[in-house]
């Protein structure tokens, strides 16, 4: 082989199919080696040996093959535990007991909390990272026609991936979707122009900055859809509160003040617990979408 | 004759399947500092002398599947000459994990070597 990018190159053939995170970090781990094996070694030796006792590609690409089967294996199990409803000693038709507990399991799922504290934090780091984008483009941009604006522009290329990989580590911790765990290498013997043009070709440089404009949006349509549903459920399940502790009427006209009927009341609470639940469903529907999304717009190919 | 190199050679494969990662928690539960995938390759090389037992590049999905199992934890750092280096370093549920390991390795090894040797001293 003629070369360490030959070798990734065949290395990412021998991966294809594979989930995007794991060759991105097969690639950064074989490229760790194969370099620091040829740059530490004593007399300049081949690549060949080098690849010799790393490994194929091929027999690389089975190694994180396996790896990554029984990774996920291990990290499916308990979820899987957890959707499985208790039994319930009471004899009451399965069926419907199934439906009652998989609906209101929902709280009890910690992957539900992942997504809830997700979209309320995407809220925040969607006005930082849209502040952060605006800043360095009009930063860089502005300071273009002198040279120092080539530096300033390569340095906001670096930190555009510094956040997709920050926000890759949020997505996979909150939402559960596997990122990319290592940051992407730069070559360090290509100079400056190099890396600016490898790092404008990078088709997930350009996707990055997509979605740090697109997580400002984003995040406010979570934010108020979370505060609207909630909001909503809070003031059905408070109402006997409200209206027979502090004497809070329902609705008021100019005129008139209207109060629920006592025997509304318990189905007036019913519906506000079964919106609030519904609420945590549409959370983590929300939640997997926007980690499909990432996944698409911060993992290079 | 080539289907022996042949099963032979699957056999080597199964066996490090079987122990590299054993191999790799007892190195860095003895390393003194966290150390970096190309290195721990090294250091299990050097001792081994015979290359090839275990392909090097294949340690790394395993340093990466005991992380994310909590027996590792690791850290990015780049160095002065190449790409950015994993350190790894053990964690406690990882020595933890090791001491069961060396148990269940010292009763295999027991139990395969009485097979071998002929079931000899009543097992």
């Amino acid at each position: 082989m003629a070369s360490i990018e030959e070798y990734l190159e065949q290395l990412k053939k021998e991966l294809r199919g594979a989930d995007r995170a794991v060759v991105q970090d097969a690639l950064s781990d074989a490229e760790e080696y194969l370099r620091t094996a040829l740059a530490s070694g004593a007399g300049e030796p081949a690549l060949d040996d080098v690849i010799e006792a790393y490994g194929s590609p091929a027999e690389i690409a089975d190694a994180y093959r396996e790896n990554e089967a029984l990774i996920s294996r291990a990290h499916v199990m308990p979820v899987v535990e957890a959707a499985v409803p208790e039994p319930v000693p009471v004899p009451t038709p399965p069926d419907t007991r199934n439906v009652f507990l998989k609906f209101f399991g929902v709280f009890a799922e910690l992957r539900t909390w992942g997504a809830f504290l997700y979209l309320l934090l995407a809220f925040g780091t969607g006005i930082a990272y849209f502040i952060w984008f605006w800043f360095g483009f009009g930063f860089s941009l502005g300071m273009l026609p002198l040279i120092i604006g080539v530096v300033i522009a390569l340095l906001f290329l670096f930190s555009i991936r510094g956040i997709a990989l920050m926000e890759g580590k949020l997505v996979e911790a909150l939402l559960g979707v596997r990122m990319p765990r290592r940051p992407l290498f730069t070559r360090r013997d290509v100079g400056f122009w190099g890396k600016l043009k490898f790092l404008l070709t990078q088709r997930q440089t350009w996707t990055t900055m997509v979605y740090m404009n697109l997580q400002l949006v984003l995040g406010t349509a979570y934010f108020a859809i979370m505060v609207a549903f909630i909001s909503v459920s809070a003031w059905l399940i408070g109402r006997p509160i409200a209206e027979l502790v502090y004497d809070l009427p329902a609705f008021s006209t100019g005129n008139a003040d209207f109060y629920t009927q006592y025997w509304a009341m318990p189905l007036v609470m019913i519906g506000g617990a079964l919106l609030l639940t519904a609420t945590m469903h549409l959370v983590r529907l929300l939640g997997k979408m926007h980690a499909g999304l990432a996944k698409v717009m911060l993992v290079s190919e | 004759m080539d289907d022996i190199e042949e099963s032979v050679k699957k056999f080597q494969k199964e066996m490090a399947a079987g122990t590299s990662s054993l191999v790799l928690l007892s190195v860095l539960a003895r390393a003194t500092e966290p150390m970096y995938g190309y290195q721990i390759a090294k250091l299990i090389e050097a001792g081994f002398h015979e290359t090839g037992i275990i392909k090097q590049g294949a340690l790394y999905p395993v340093l990466r599947s005991m992380e994310s199992a909590g027996l590792l934890e690791s850290e990015v750092e780049p160095s002065v000459s190449g790409p950015p280096r994993r350190y790894y370093r053990i964690t406690d549920a990882g020595r933890a994990a090791l001491g069961r390991w060396e148990e269940v390795w010292d009763q295999t090894r027991k139990f395969v070597e009485t097979i071998l040797t002929g079931g000899e001293g009543n097992g």
